[in-house]
């Protein structure tokens, strides 16, 4: 046995991203006492990532017409952008605190970039009525996540850093805690709270082709599923239609905000035909559509990509507003857009779906909650609007913080000895993998599975080619107990690390799969070949997927509508 | 290509150097290297990753004697000879294993932090000192209802040291931080110059008291190997220079004892 002591808190926030940070100093500034739990230092979390920006009707900028944009116009853009799946509720709960989240980030010293009156600068993004999107070039994330970061050091906050978590305490029907591996020593330490708060982020790596950081292996999603807690849409998930073909490192919406044109292999704009209003600056969901049916018409570059053209916006424009996206074009492709377009592709980008909570940001099991990417509240739906998920990381952060924080007094003490026990079981776990003996390559299995989930559930999917991948995640989920990770030390051992990540991956895979067979119709990024209509009669509902007995069980959850009723999209 | 990389764990009386043969894809970085060893060869070799795309901070290491990011040095760059970057002399860069740059790349952990596995170090010392110049604004006032208004130009001289990562490549560089271990080294500098010339911040000059020491602004050589391995493009020895300028004006005007 290799376990420490218990640490005891009120409230466990596992992951230090945005959305981890900012619930950590509603949870400090309520006096409650808080720890921040994290696989890797919170500066390294996906957040920091983040480019283009953070929504927000602060009306800096006016739209056409010199009309002022506002929190409804801010919530329908979102509902439509969504295909309408997204709960109105949570949507207008987030849209009206945007210019509120954006104004405290400046108070605590975020650097945005400015307009000449020396107000924050907005840019427009695809699918909004307005320039509403906040930015800070096309650093906003790493502006953002420093600011927080600041905030939780000077607060004192204690952050457990890489520390894995490996289980969640279930006792009595309720979370009291979790299990967690200190990556460095290999020990497992236990975590005794009333209430725990996931904020660990997507799972974009189950697929290739992700722009996500490589750490974005859904653990979160997949410690919840098995600690009771349901997960909800998980088969929406977006590809972004422009990520740096070769290494598919994101490049934002924002190059085309700022006016960047994509151009087929002819040179054609070929937008145009795809979204006659919209043009470049439609949705995610309806660009990448429009990208890969260009690819299979023949009018794609070898390879697979298109050109992003940003050289019209000349040298000047490109070094001030997008210096990361030219940095990142010259480093990763050797191409300079002051000259060249970029060859850009569709790859994942987001996840949707995520832990179901209600709007409040509970989950049914009692002291688990969620927020940010790793929830579902659902602020998305079908798909996602650029600009929204930063925005999503700050203000749920802070509101489902508030929740615990009202719901403390009602939330028992934590039993110890159901902590002691998970530690002994988790210690136990660990012994196991790493006595495992078998022949299989881990590399084997994960690049299957990414290759799996990219060619069955990518942006066009059907049912035999999706049945044909499910049944290979089933035959993976089989080969794990195969894999014999060849260093046998717990102490900085990142064989292990990745084993348990796989794990994790393998079982959303199959919820993402599920859902994604079940669910017979095209709605926002879910689009099917054989079921190209969205079909409101049948499918105007949330996916929900629960473990009963082993096994992964389908159920819905009705849409919360009451703004705007469900319309065709046109961009 | 070889790949020499360090190897140490506790218990090992010395480091040693693993060579693993590889045959790169095009386009392949270091960091793609180390998981094609991790993956083929030997899945003990520890180093830290999370973006892949130099903006997260996690993978400053050693690389062919030069503090840089794994994720963004290209092996085919380091072969061929290009990105060729010339660095005062400190001992950490000293000659520990021949290699041929032409064929053979050498990636060792960064340095002036102690070595925990492989290519990973203990960053404690280096966070500690990026804490102890109190990174946070102190805004004047009560916050108003709208946001601080910012000039343009404002937010472009903050930018040149917001854009820092805090990878510790630079601290991996400094030859002041390899013989004075209380040196609060680049980074944390560069850091609380930022603050200081925030036009929303309350405390001016004040600011950059916590550093006016011996192992602070004035323990800098300028010897400039900060700003030329930054991957941000972040020159911590501009942000120290200016603030002993202004702090020697103040102190020649009697404002400051």
């Amino acid at each position: 046995m290799r376990t420490s002591t218990i640490h005891s808190y009120d409230v466990l926030i596992v992951g230090g991203g945005l959305t981890g940070l900012r619930a950590a100093l509603r949870v400090s500034d309520a006096g409650l006492k808080g720890a921040v739990i994290s696989k890797v230092h919170p500066l390294r979390s996906h957040s920091v990532a983040a480019q283009g920006g953070m929504n927000a009707s602060l009306g800096n900028v006016l739209g056409e017409d010199g009309r002022h944009d506002s929190w409804e116009s801010h919530a329908y853009d979102t509902v439509k952008g969504s295909d309408y799946l997204a709960d109105q509720d949570a949507v207008a709960r987030m849209c009206r605190q945007a210019p509120a989240a954006v104004i405290e980030l400046e108070h605590m010293g975020m650097v945005w970039s400015r307009l000449e009156d020396g107000k924050i600068a907005q840019r427009p993004f695809g699918g909004a009525g307005f320039p509403r999107t906040c930015y800070a070039a096309d650093r906003t994330g790493h502006n953002a996540l420093h600011t927080l970061y600041q905030q939780v050091l000077d607060r004192k906050i204690p952050i457990y850093e890489e520390f894995f978590v490996l289980s969640l305490v279930n006792h009595d029907g309720r979370c009291g805690g979790c299990t967690a591996l200190e990556i460095m020593t290999g020990e497992v330490h236990g975590f005794a709270a009333k209430a725990v708060l996931m904020a660990t982020g997507g799972f974009g790596r189950i697929f290739s082709r992700s722009t996500n950081a490589l750490i974005n292996t859904g653990d979160g999603q997949a410690l919840a599923l098995r600690g009771g807690a349901p997960l909800k849409d998980m088969e929406f998930v977006q590809f972004h239609p422009t990520t740096l073909f070769g290494t598919n490192i994101l490049i934002t919406e924002g190059a085309r905000g700022e006016g960047g044109i994509l151009l087929n292999r002819k040179g054609e704009r070929f937008m145009e035909r795809y979204a006659p209003t919209s043009i470049d600056l439609a949705p995610r969901d309806v660009v990448a559509r429009a990208i890969v049916q260009e690819f299979e018409e023949g009018r794609g570059f070898d390879g697979g990509y298109v050109h992003l053209d940003l050289h019209h916006l000349g040298e000047d424009r490109i070094r001030e507003r997008l210096p990361g996206i030219r940095q990142i074009a010259i480093d990763f492709a050797g191409v300079d857009p002051v000259t060249d377009p970029i060859p850009v592709q569709p790859g994942q980008h987001y996840s949707m779906g995520g832990i179901d909570v209600d709007i409040d940001g509970a989950t049914p099991v009692k002291g688990l909650y969620a927020a940010g990417e790793c929830a579902c509240i659902s602020v998305h739906g079908a798909n996602r609007l650029g600009g929204n998920s930063l925005l999503e990381t700050v203000v749920f952060g802070r509101l489902v913080a508030g929740t615990i924080v009202k719901d403390m007094p009602s939330l028992p003490e934590p039993d110890i000895e159901p902590v002691q026990s998970a530690m002994e079981e988790a210690d136990a776990r660990i012994g196991q993998i790493l006595e495992q003996e078998g022949g299989t390559p881990l590399i084997t299995v994960m690049d299957a599975l990414k290759e799996t989930m990219f060619e069955s559930f990518g942006i066009f999917r059907d049912v035999r080619s999706m049945q044909a991948g499910l049944a290979e995640i089933k035959k993976m989920q089989e080969k794990v107990s195969q894999i014999s990770p060849g260093f046998k030390e717990r102490a900085v051992n990142p064989a292990l690390i990745r084993y348990l990540e796989l794990e994790g991956m393998l079982l959303l895979a199959e919820v993402v799969a599920r859902g994604a067979l079940a669910r017979e119709e095209s709605r926002g990024s879910h689009t099917r070949t054989d079921h190209p209509d969205r079909d409101d009669s049948r499918f105007l509902k949330h996916t929900l997927a629960s473990i009963r007995e082993g096994m992964i069980e389908i159920s819905y959850q009705p849409v919360r509508l009451g703004m705007f009723e469900p319309k065709e999209r046109v961009y | 290509m070889n790949l020499i990389v360090y190897r140490y764990h506790e218990g090992m009386a010395e480091p040693r150097y693993d060579r693993f043969e590889l045959d790169p894809r095009p386009g392949m970085t270091v960091l793609g290297a180390l998981f094609e060893v991790q993956d083929r060869f030997d899945d003990s070799l520890a180093f830290r990753y999370s973006c892949r795309g130099a903006v997260c901070g996690s993978c400053a290491m050693l690389i062919n004697k030069v503090p840089r990011l794994a994720c963004r040095t290209q092996l085919s760059s380091l072969l061929a000879g290009k990105n060729q970057v010339s660095l005062s002399f400190y001992p950490a860069i000293e000659e520990t294993i021949s290699w041929n740059p032409e064929k053979e790349v050498l990636v060792e952990p960064l340095p002036h932090l102690p070595v925990i596995r492989d290519l990973i170090v203990d960053m404690q010392a280096f966070f500690q000192k990026y804490q102890f110049v109190e990174p946070v604004a102190r805004p004047t006032g009560t916050p108003p209802e709208d946001e601080r208004l910012m000039e343009p130009v404002a937010v472009r001289e903050l930018e040149v040291y917001t854009n820092c990562v805090l990878c510790a490549a630079c601290y991996g560089a400094c030859p002041v931080d390899g013989k004075n271990q209380d040196y609060l080294g680049p980074a944390a500098l560069a850091t609380l110059y930022r603050f200081r010339i925030d036009p929303r911040d309350a405390s001016g000059t004040v600011r950059l008291d916590r550093a006016d020491t011996g192992n602070g602004w004035w323990a800098c050589e300028f010897h400039g190997n900060c700003r030329t391995v930054c991957p941000k493009g972040v020159p911590p020895i501009l942000a120290i220079g200016r603030a002993r300028q202004e702090l020697k004006s103040e102190k020649k005007r009697g404002e400051r004892p």
